[in-house]
């Protein structure tokens, strides 16, 4: 079954799906490729349904194994997950994932205390099987076993760990015996692994980053109209066109705090640290709403105002007028639909470029907002780079131009001072005939021809392009030539023309790229390279 | 010791709450009589998470489908009194919705009704299940169809709305077609059939008055305007025009309402003419925007 025509698959014959691609180790990965929120197979599903759906899949990775690009999903219910299923479900996963790391022990923390008080019996035995007995599991029981799977490697959350033994803390007796046995288990002295401490796998960092020429062009946004918190209307090219932008997304009737309400307070303390660091009026922010049928500008206005979003031209909270459909495709946003209703999305961040491209994102896991204004101010700065950057290009084209300038004056320099006479008769009109006869300039227009012909050679070596160091030092041999024969003054003339565009190759050509980069400066693995 | 004596010691005595542990024991025991049973049960609430042991005598009770329906009913209501407090219950709230998945489905209907309200109101996903497939396959029904649409509409994220809108289309009831509208009130993609609705003069005022309280929350403009042709029109119901005037009087934009000079004249009749009730919505309009 080809995965990319599952949009209307009952829920009995996801199961199957699910079965078949356990069974097959050659298809393992699409587990993963399931797990995207805006892939269609959770178009139009309900919330419970796309509960259920997802919360196999992570059972299926718990069967086959977490591979890195699936631990990110893995790690991301942990982060900001409040259903129990699914909760459970990725502490169950994680365990799958071959090697334990010391970075995994505050996700399972913070899941315990982000779910205790939804700890609602879960069963894994069955698709869509909700638990009606004692012997099913729970999601602290389950966070609790992946703790202990990670054994010394959680000792720094043993003072966290300890504290859910405190008898306010309401935990059940049975928990609180699980608790202790896992304490014992961390507590148990081992070999040293040689683990990374508290890194996470590579391929997991939540941010990417993209070169300037490597942004997706937002052109087609250009006129995509949005009102804004004060009924306001503005297009995408007004504001965001000009300077960075940080971007959330969001939807007011959002059920998870963890998520559109936390990104809605996180942004109002990101204008915060843009006010004291004096880049308020250079740096936008935008909240755009998922749901902008439901979500009216009052809505927006005052889901901001209660979390501290401040508001003025250059920050807004805004909703597309004609629905989300192309904001979405434009940031591929991970985010699916029941109608005009979010059924799941993922935590969100961008910074767009002073031209409306992304240049950044932050998924899936909490960012930070220093990080996120780190990011930014890096942006503004290459701003003024590439403006710097516009500068010396055309510095670099006048230089050729130069360089050719005097190859023309070698070629066509007068032999004698009869001929130096002849040409002046011709430049009368402009009023030549007072300029002396010197010879002496052969000899600079010679010297400057070497010279451009040692430049183009070396930003040929630079910039690893050296087909026009092969066009100028042709011309220069063209030029040298047609000196030695009158009637061979043609060969001159295609001389200049090779040294004029083997000069501009050279100056207008950049560095050879070598590869996108994240903000590690390592190659964005492929399923990620998604700009 | 003189008699007077003895009896004021007794009735002291018989008035003394008897322990939770007490009240505990007669509340679980199939030998003592139901109504004593129920009593115990009142008392209970705070003790009911103390120990696993009382715990699981009191899902048992609830669970077990050969007790008297009237403890199991006390039995229910002392858990949910229990679990008010969320930080104290938080040890016995997985045994507790395991025990309510479980009597979701009980033959008795009230205890059944009880149960899935809880669990919806708790956006159970079982509970969710269970309703949306009784809405869909009427002989799966749990409880009647405007229950569950009540219950389901705890949830905006239920994917009830497609269950929602064919009930309206082809209702069972006027209960549940009622019931089904409202819960359409958060649903964006119905404002059109809100509309049509509130403008049907065929229509129930009920319904006609829900239709106007969902176009305040999907559609604020389309609502003014046409609470505004209402008002306008002199063949439109009393009622109507009253929740129409109370829609503008309290949401309408004060700077355009203040210029409307045919809607001030129209709405300064009705104060003076319109039925009662009409008649009080319209001074109140008055008052506010002057004459």
């Amino acid at each position: 079954m080809e995965i990319a025509s599952i949009n209307s698959l009952s829920e009995t014959e996801f199961e199957s799906l699910v079965e078949t691609i356990v069974n097959d180790p050659a298809r393992h990965g699409q587990l993963t490729e399931l797990l995207h929120e805006d892939h269609e197979i959770y178009d139009q599903r309900g919330a419970a349904t796309t509960v259920r759906m997802r919360g196999w899949l992570l059972i299926g990775l718990a069967r086959v194994g977490v591979s890195d690009e699936a631990l990110i999903f893995v790690l991301e219910e942990l982060d900001t997950g409040t259903d129990p299923y699914l909760v459970a479900a990725a502490a169950h996963a994680l365990r799958a994932y071959p090697k334990p790391t010391e970075a995994f022990a505050p996700f399972l923390i913070r899941a315990i205390n982000n779910i205790r008080f939804r700890n609602d019996p879960v069963s894994f035995e069955a698709y869509g099987e909700y638990a009606v007995d004692e012997e099913s599991t729970n999601p602290v029981a389950e966070l609790l076993t992946s703790l202990e799977w990670l054994e010394s490697r959680a000792r720094g959350v043993l003072p966290d760990l300890e504290a859910l033994l405190d008898k306010r803390n309401g935990l059940s007796s049975s928990l609180q015996a699980q608790i202790k046995q896992t304490i014992a288990f961390i507590r148990t002295p081992d070999e040293d692994s040689g683990d990374d401490c508290c890194v996470l796998p590579a391929a997991l960092r939540n941010k990417f980053a993209w070169n300037l020429d490597l942004r997706r062009r937002s052109d087609q946004l250009e006129t995509t109209v949005f009102e804004d918190h004060n009924r306001d209307l503005v297009t995408f090219g007004e504001f965001f066109k000009g300077r960075p932008t940080i971007v959330v997304f969001f939807y007011t009737r959002c059920d998870n705090p963890l998520k559109c309400s936390l990104t809605i307070t996180k942004l109002a303390r990101t204008q915060e640290l843009l006010k004291e660091r004096g880049l308020i009026d250079q740096i936008n922010t935008a909240a755009i709403t998922y749901d902008p049928e439901f979500d009216t500008a009052e809505r927006i206005q005052g889901y901001g105002r209660n979390r501290g979003v401040s508001f003025d031209l250059r920050h807004r909270m805004l909703r597309a007028t004609d629905g989300i459909e192309p904001l979405r495709r434009h940031f591929k946003l991970g985010v699916n639909f029941i109608e005009s209703l979010v059924n799941r999305h993922r935590v969100e961040a961008y910074i767009l470029d002073h031209r409306g491209q992304v240049a950044a994102v932050f998924e899936r896991i909490h960012w930070n907002e220093e990080d996120l204004v780190r990011q930014a101010t890096d942006i503004l700065q290459e701003q003024s780079v590439a403006s710097e950057r516009k500068t010396s290009v055309r510095k670099q084209t006048a230089s050729p131009l130069l360089g050719t300038m005097f190859s023309i004056g070698f070629a066509f320099f007068p032999k004698c001072p009869i001929c130096w006479a002849a040409y002046l008769s011709v430049f009368g009109i402009a009023g030549l005939e007072q300029v002396p006869y010197s010879p002496w300039l052969r000899t600079v227009f010679a010297i400057v021809m070497v010279i451009n012909l040692a430049s183009v050679w070396l930003r040929g070596r630079a910039t690893g392009r050296m087909l026009g160091f092969y066009l100028v030092s042709l011309g220069a041999t063209a030029i040298i030539v047609a000196k030695f024969r009158d009637s061979w003054a043609a060969l001159a003339v295609i001389g200049i023309l090779l040294t004029l565009s083997g000069s501009m190759l050279s100056a207008l050509s950049g560095r050879k790229r070598k590869g996108v980069t994240n903000d590690g400066g390592m190659q964005i693995p492929p399923a990620l390279r998604r700009w | 010791m003189t008699t007077k004596s003895k009896a004021t010691k007794k009735a002291k005595s018989s008035k003394r709450p008897r322990s939770a542990k007490a009240a505990m024991a007669v509340a679980t025991s199939e030998q003592k009589p139901v109504k004593q049973r129920v009593a115990a049960m009142a008392e209970v609430p705070l003790a009911v998470c103390d120990s696993d042991k009382d715990l699981q005598s009191m899902l048992t009770v609830l669970t077990n489908k050969d007790e008297p329906i009237e403890v199991r009913l006390a039995a229910l209501q002392s858990l949910q009194a229990a679990s008010f407090s969320v930080i104290a219950f938080e040890s016995c709230r997985s045994d507790y919705i395991a025990a309510l998945r479980k009597v979701a489905t009980d033959p008795d209907p009230e205890l059944r009704q009880r149960v899935l309200g809880i669990l919806a109101r708790e956006k159970d996903g079982y509970a969710q299940k269970k309703l949306l497939e009784g809405l869909q396959k009427p002989e799966k029904a749990l409880v009647p169809p405007e229950k569950a649409l009540q219950l389901l509409s705890y949830d905006i994220h239920a994917e009830a709305y497609p269950v929602a809108r064919a009930i309206v289309n082809k209702p069972p009831s006027d209960t549940a077609r009622r019931e089904a509208l409202r819960l359409l009130a958060a649903d964006a993609k119905s404002a059109p059939v809100f509309e049509k609705l509130l403008r049907d003069k065929d229509e129930d005022a009920e319904i006609r008055q829900i239709s106007a309280s969902a176009l305040q929350g999907l559609k604020p403009d389309k609502l003014q305007q046409n609470a505004r042709e209402i008002l306008l029109d002199d063949s439109d119901h009393d009622e109507i025009r009253a929740t129409s005037l109370t829609a503008i009087t309290q949401f309408g934009d004060e700077e355009e309402v203040s210029k409307d000079e045919i809607l001030k004249k129209k709405i300064n009749r009705i104060s003076k003419k319109g039925g009662s009730k009409v008649k009080q919505s319209a001074r109140r309009f008055m008052t506010k925007y002057g004459r």
